[in-house]
């Protein structure tokens, strides 16, 4: 009798008020915990480079650490607004993040670059990695503005406000995160009712956009050259001066993860992390570094927790007590996987090669704050889900 | 939530645990299947050495200021193998993140002085913040390097600047003649001045570093074998970098000062009212007792800081352009004129020693002289009466010396050797042929019949015509006496004249270098020793004579300098020159040496174009004989109005 007092005591119920109660502590404790080994990796993966530059050995580690703090205040931010709100105000949101993204642009346009960033102090803020959020709450505000009434015209409509994003994004010359957002747009879209028929429509429009891009050239040569190394893998015969930049950076890259095996080198062993074999390893191919130095143990530990951090946005989509959350907590869990799936996948050779970070682990401070942000918009969902 | 939506909530489920299974399968094959092996891709990669050189030694004035020496830098480069439109788009971004305006990126990018073979050096002295913000984000900038750099650092930048000379990449030609000594292509060699009379020794032994790199040309890994080579040694020069300043303000202000006088050359007061247009000097501070150079100016300057990293073809413009009046030339060393009135040192000690004209011996000046059918007039047409030697030279008289010349060429028509006389002490003197100086330098000329023979020879057809100017005039002597007519000397040659006769008759042979040491030890290398080239017997007679009639040019009211050191407490003795140029206007030299009983230094300034002697050369070397003795500088005086 005690003990069944004791576990129903603990037990979260719908009558509970306090929001904290409805806290889910997985969601909650899972990117802390993969960053905490990002910045493990990080300190790994940066050896080279940091001694080649002459930084200080802890410089990237200490940059990606003020990053995971910064992420933790803005998720706690994001909790404490009732999304809700959030829900009502999407236009504002949408129509922040638009002068953001055109102001680089455009200040880059003055001395003929395009960057994808402000600087702000000694840190870079990259708008088109917020925008990848702000999408997803644009699109789920919308439609669920129109919930079940999501006609051609409103498709147009929902289209539209991605592909300016996505336009403004791919003259900052950013091909990956463009992807990333026309991916979590069209999981958003696709939950929120889109017909058959349409699905075909912007199917059909997409591949017609990257065929025409191809043919009229506006797709640049580094990019051609990351898909065509995807497709023409390079073999271990090959002399590294003859294979292309990227050729190499991919066969080092499965290099390193192959060497691993199952057990891996051992943290700070493996020669090719260590000796800065895989180019951008702290950044875009940290996955390598957890590849060779823990093995096939600590990769699968790192996609299962990847994995279980999906489940849980899942789980939440479901448990959503209305349509925007779910649609919120749909376009995030999209937005993590094609993360995950598209760098881990190129680390390893089975997608092509783009600038995609993945998530919690890889080097970089917008990013790591974005996704900070996404895991808070569904904790907030979650919690206030029976408010 | 609707059905509809649950259902498609469950496909997106379905299709995540795909993607998942497909990672942690394809991650299971790589790491436990056969593919394990390709572990092998280490060993195809390529080594390459790379050699760095190792900083040069600095370059130090006597009292052991650093005037230049190598400094670590942060440089960005660029690859030379862009297309057009990402080094638009990558040199636009460096422009922002470097806020440097994209013209100098480009300037510097296109540089035809920058190394073909080499990633171009855009950007140096870059801030860490910088640094970073590249490095974060390198696929923003494709090409672009961050690389610690040497280079030469001046902290008196634009002083002694062709004296120190500068640093550039190896030329072709050269690398041909040094490659057994170690260098290669793109290695950087000092290419005048100093740089390149001691490169032997301010060149460090490179440091050779056996790397691995990956296609990209990136270092990976550490290095294979490190040969970590030395540091060149350090030469002290005997140039006192408080004087050069001196020297180059006082010139360059003397210059400027020249530009509001009159021209009053027959060709310029012939088309009115013209300034003085002069497009160039030099100034040499010697010590008489040893040939050490002090100082040595040449105006037009410019930083040697320009050659720092590539020059820009804007900064090689001015260098280069016609209109520049080339400041890369040392006008001190190579720059040849004609001497005027200072070379009447040369047949004041001629007429003495082949005893022809007696110092005592009075000549009467009425301002022209008729010898040989010709009329000989002095500058201005000025009459100073009765002269000897000493009032000659004080009062600068030219018949005097047309009396000179012509008796000189009266007793050659009988005695060749003896009527050669004046261009024998020439010689002795050092005129006509390089001082020696480690920095090289020209030779100048003084004619002679057998020149004037090889001359007509070599420039005229006709037998005929070869015979006529091949003839030995007496107004070629004459001219040769006053400086004029075909002599050319460099403004060195004549301060080392100067400095011999100052000393009593030791040509020494001028130099710059003082000290070499190791940097590392602090030892000494190798010491400089002074070197007599020769020796002149100057009797103490004609030694008075010849130095009294100095001396009253600067202290007597009627000589002619006497207004340019009016009110100068330090005794100076010197002479005027104002040198007719066909076709332009007067250079104006001054030759002098201080102080008169104990002289210690010779200081010679010539200015292109500068008028009088008196005019402009004069207060240049007053400038710089106070600052030697630590006075204040007396300003050089100008013309605002046009009256003169």
């Amino acid at each position: 009798m005690a003990t069944i007092t004791a576990s129903a005591g603990r037990r979260r119920t719908a009558s509970d008020t306090s929001l904290f109660a409805h806290l889910d502590l997985a969601l909650l404790t899972l990117p802390i915990a993969i960053s905490a080994l990002g910045l493990l990796m990080i300190f790994d993966a940066s050896r080279h480079e940091t001694a080649l530059g002459g930084l200080a050995r802890l410089y990237y580690v200490e940059r990606q650490g003020v990053a995971v703090v910064l992420g933790l205040i803005a998720m706690g931010v994001t909790m404490a607004i009732d999304y809700r709100r959030i829900r009502d105000a999407w236009p504002l949101v949408y129509l922040a993040i638009v002068p953001l993204l055109v102001g680089v642009v455009v200040l880059g346009r003055n001395h003929n670059g395009a960057q994808a960033w402000f600087q702000v102090g000694p840190f870079q803020f990259q708008p088109s990695e917020i925008a990848k959020v702000v999408v997803v709450v644009a699109i789920a505000g919308y439609c669920h503005q129109h919930r079940g009434d999501l006609d051609a015209w409103r498709v147009g409509v929902a289209v539209g406000l991605t592909g300016v994003v996505m336009a403004i994004v791919y003259a900052q010359h950013d091909l990956g995160t463009m992807l990333v957002i026309m991916v979590c747009a069209a999981a958003v879209l696709v939950i929120a009712g889109l017909k058959p028929v349409h699905i075909v429509v912007l199917l059909l429009l997409a591949a017609s956009l990257v065929g025409a891009a191809v043919v009229t050239g506006k797709v640049h040569s580094y990019q051609l050259d990351r898909l065509t190394s995807f497709a023409n893998q390079s073999t271990p015969r090959v002399p590294a001066e003859d294979q292309t930049p990227t050729q190499f950076n991919l066969g080092a890259s499965k290099a390193a993860i192959a060497s691993g095996g199952f057990e891996g080198a051992g943290f700070g062993r493996g020669l090719q992390t260590k000796n800065g074999f895989v180019p951008e390893q702290h950044t875009d191919f940290i996955f390598t570094a957890v590849g060779e130095d823990l093995g096939f143990v600590g990769g699968a530990t790192l996609l299962l927790l990847y994995a279980l951090l999906a489940w849980r946005l899942w789980r939440i989509a479901l448990l959503s007590s209305d349509f925007f959350g779910t649609l919120v907590a749909i376009g995030v869990l999209a937005m993590f996987a094609i993360e995950v799936f598209e760098n881990v996948g190129m680390t390893m050779g089975i997608m092509p090669i783009t600038g995609i970070p993945l998530p919690f682990m890889s080097y970089g401070g917008s990013a790591v704050i974005t996704s900070f942000i996404a895991v808070g918009l569904v904790l907030n969902v979650h919690m206030r889900r029976f408010s | 939530m609707s059905d509809n939506s649950r259902v498609r909530v469950s496909i997106v489920g379905v299709v995540i645990v795909a993607l998942f299974a497909s990672l942690f399968a394809r991650l299971w094959f790589l790491q436990m299947g056969p593919e394990q092996k390709l572990g092998r891709v280490v060993s195809t990669l390529s080594t390459r050495v790379i050699q760095t050189e190792s900083p040069r030694g600095e370059i130090l004035d006597r009292n052991g200021k650093v005037l230049a020496q190598d400094v670590a830098a942060w440089g960005v480069t660029v690859a030379r193998d862009l297309g057009p439109k990402t080094r638009a788009r990558v040199l636009g971004q460096l422009s922002e993140v470097l806020g440097i305006n994209e013209k100098i990126l480009r300037a510097n990018y296109e540089s035809d002085r920058q190394s073909p073979l080499m990633p171009a050096i855009v950007a140096l002295r870059v801030p860490l913040a910088q640094q970073l913000a590249i490095r974060e984000h390198r696929e923003d900038y494709p090409g672009v390097n961050v690389v610690g750099l040497t280079i030469r650092s001046y902290a008196y930048d634009g002083l002694a600047s062709q004296v120190l000379g500068y640093v550039g990449e190896i030329g072709a030609d050269q690398l041909k003649q040094l490659k057994s000594k170690g260098y290669q292509a793109g290695d950087v060699v000092g290419r005048d001045g100093v740089e390149a009379a001691y490169e032997s020794v301010l060149r460090g032994k490179p440091r050779r570093v056996t790397v691995q790199v990956d296609p990209t040309g990136k270092q990976i890994g550490p290095p294979v074998n490190v040969d970590p080579g030395t540091v060149g040694d350090n030469v002290k020069l005997t140039i006192d970098i408080k004087v050069q300043k001196a020297a180059e303000s006082a010139l360059a202000q003397g210059i400027l000062a020249a530009h509001t006088f009159q021209d009053q050359s027959k060709e310029a007061v012939a088309v009115g009212y013209k300034t003085l247009q002069p497009t160039g000097g030099a100034v040499v501070v010697l010590d008489v007792h040893d040939g050490s150079v002090l100082a040595m100016a040449s105006n037009p300057t410019y930083p040697l800081s320009w050659w720092v990293g590539g020059i820009s073809n804007d900064h090689f413009a001015l260098l280069s352009n016609a209109g520049a009046q080339n400041p890369l030339l040392n006008r001190a060393t190579e720059g040849q004129y004609a001497p005027g009135s200072t070379f009447k040192l040369v047949p004041s000690i001629a007429l003495n020693q082949y005893n022809v004209l007696g110092a005592s011996t009075y000549v009467n000046d009425n301002g022209s002289v008729r010898l040989e059918g010709s009329t000989f007039t002095n500058d201005n047409g000025t009459r100073n009466g009765s002269v000897n030697l000493q009032r000659a030279l004080t009062v600068s008289s030219d018949v005097y010396f047309y009396n000179a010349g012509n008796d000189f060429w009266k007793i050659w028509q009988l005695d060749p050797q003896r009527g050669l006389g004046i261009q024998h002490v020439a010689s002795q003197l050092g005129f006509g042929q390089p001082t020696g100086i480690e920095l090289g330098d020209a030779a100048g000329r003084i004619p002679d019949p057998a020149w004037k023979a090889a001359f007509a020879n070599a420039n005229y057809k006709s037998a005929q015509a070869k015979h006529e100017h091949a003839i030995w005039y007496p107004a070629d002597n004459i001219f040769a006496s006053v400086g004029q007519g075909d002599d050319f000397v460099t403004p060195l040659q004549l301060a080392n004249a100067y400095a011999c006769f100052a000393n009593g008759g030791t040509v020494w042979t001028p130099h710059v270098g003082q000290v070499v040491t190791n940097p590392m030890t602090k030892q000494v290398v190798e010491r400089y020793a002074p070197k007599a080239r020769g020796k002149i017997d100057i009797p103490p007679y004609t030694y008075s004579q010849i130095a009294g009639g100095f001396a009253g040019a600067v202290s007597d009211k009627a000589g002619t300098a006497y207004q340019a050191f009016q009110g100068l407490f330090v005794p100076v003795a010197g002479k005027t020159g104002t040198a007719q140029v066909p076709g332009k206007g007067p250079t104006s030299l001054f030759a002098s040496y201080f102080p008169v009983g104990d002289p210690q230094y010779a200081v010679v300034a010539v200015v292109e174009q500068g008028g009088h002697g008196a005019q402009t050369a004069a207060p240049i070397v007053r400038q710089v004989i106070e600052s030697i003795k630590n006075l204040p500088p007396t300003p050089i005086p100008t013309r605002s109005t046009g009256k003169d």
